[in-house]
């Protein structure tokens, strides 16, 4: 399997994920909902659309507000997830939106934002 | 010092001028992933992506690993692109804490810094690494990227193509070429590079007039002639003679 951390993770939305089938990537979304065994949680990205992010150890901890998962993209379109962060937001909120602007724009523009 | 100008204008190689461009670059800090840092090639005593010249770059990224020692601060820094850059901080030694608390893994940061390669790995020598407090600075970077090295390589094709291509617009342009820049000249447009060189090979005494430049420069317009020409009289590059409309150089050839 590998430590996707070792190597390129490229930061998709919802809409990139059938395209990313097996592949390591970064997600960033807002947590909708956990499921209350606790490995499985729903993100929105900034166009609103949810993915499903699975975990092979449920959570130790309440999640909210913005999250960044790392993992990989499994058959079913959801992400297994191998590391997540929360993005601060104490001092500013984070516009979900932009960020799903500059993802379309670091798609476009690939040879100036290389992953790998 | 005089001016570097290449003598007759069109007929300089392109490459000097490119290059002296190019120079100018490496002032400028550029925002890079951390896969161009890996994929830099290093010539010489520079590093270049994809042919432009880096050599202070920021990058954006999370700690995943902060070692310290007694002369510095190891940290890893992930921004996704390719596996963590090593970062290297030089503690203060004299300084008794304070200056360098560890920034502990997690915590995305911006490191401004130095890029160096050591037996082929490449590593960053940061002068700053300041935790980001609004993580839309991270959008800002991301953006702030591509912008930078679609300029940057625009500004290249450009230069290498003939002396005539020399936007001045462009990321930092004017910024660059302000305080930091040690070549007096290289900071006119192509209008302005045309209207001087036509000036400057004026053989008559009164030197050259506007109807005269007008004659000569067929694509620019009447306005677009005097508003070169107030700006190269005003930077001092020519002087009015017998009227308003008639310039010499200053540059005595």
């Amino acid at each position: 399997m590998g430590d996707v951390h070792e190597g390129p993770r490229k930061r998709i939305a919802t809409a990139h994920l059938a395209q990313h089938i097996g592949q390591p990537v970064c997600f960033v979304g807002r947590v909708e909902k956990i499921h209350p065994n606790g490995k499985l949680f729903v993100l929105s990205d900034g166009e609103g659309k949810h993915t499903t992010v699975e975990l092979s150890e449920p959570l130790d901890e309440e999640i909210s507000g913005v999250i960044e998962v790392v993992g990989r993209v499994t058959n079913q379109a959801t992400i297994m997830c191998m590391s997540y962060v929360q993005f601060r937001e104490d001092k500013s909120p984070f516009d979900l939106e932009l960020y799903n602007e500059a993802i379309k724009i670091i798609h476009e523009f690939h040879e100036y934002f290389p992953f790998g | 010092g005089g001016y570097t100008q290449s003598p007759g204008g069109f007929g300089s190689p392109a490459g000097t001028q490119a290059e002296k461009k190019q120079r100018t670059r490496t002032q400028n800090i550029v925002p890079c992933t951390v896969s161009q840092l890996l994929a830099a090639e290093q010539v010489d005593e520079s590093f270049r992506i994809r042919d432009v010249e880096i050599s202070q770059v920021t990058i954006v990224g999370i700690v995943r690993h902060a070692e310290k020692a007694p002369t510095n601060i190891l940290y890893k820094v992930d921004d996704m692109t390719a596996a963590p850059m090593d970062v290297r901080q030089w503690v203060d030694t004299d300084e008794a804490g304070g200056e360098n608390v560890v920034v502990p893994p997690g915590t995305y940061v911006k490191v401004a810094g130095h890029l160096r390669s050591f037996q082929n790995k490449k590593s960053l020598v940061a002068f700053k690494i300041m935790p980001v407090e609004n993580m839309n600075e991270f959008t800002t970077h991301i953006l702030e990227i591509v912008n930078a090295h679609v300029v940057l390589r625009r500004n290249l094709m450009e230069a290498s193509r003939g002396p005539q291509a020399f936007p001045s617009a462009g990321m930092g342009d004017m910024g660059s070429y302000g305080g930091v820049c040690s070549m007096p000249l290289n900071g006119l447009t192509a209008h302005q590079s045309q209207v001087l060189n036509l000036i400057k090979n004026c053989p008559v005494p009164e030197g050259m007039s506007l109807q005269e430049l007008k004659a000569q420069l067929h694509s620019m317009s009447m306005s677009t002639i005097k508003q070169a020409v107030e700006f190269l009289s005003s930077e001092g590059h020519i002087y009015s003679t017998v009227d308003d409309d008639h310039y010499k150089s200053t540059d005595a050839e």
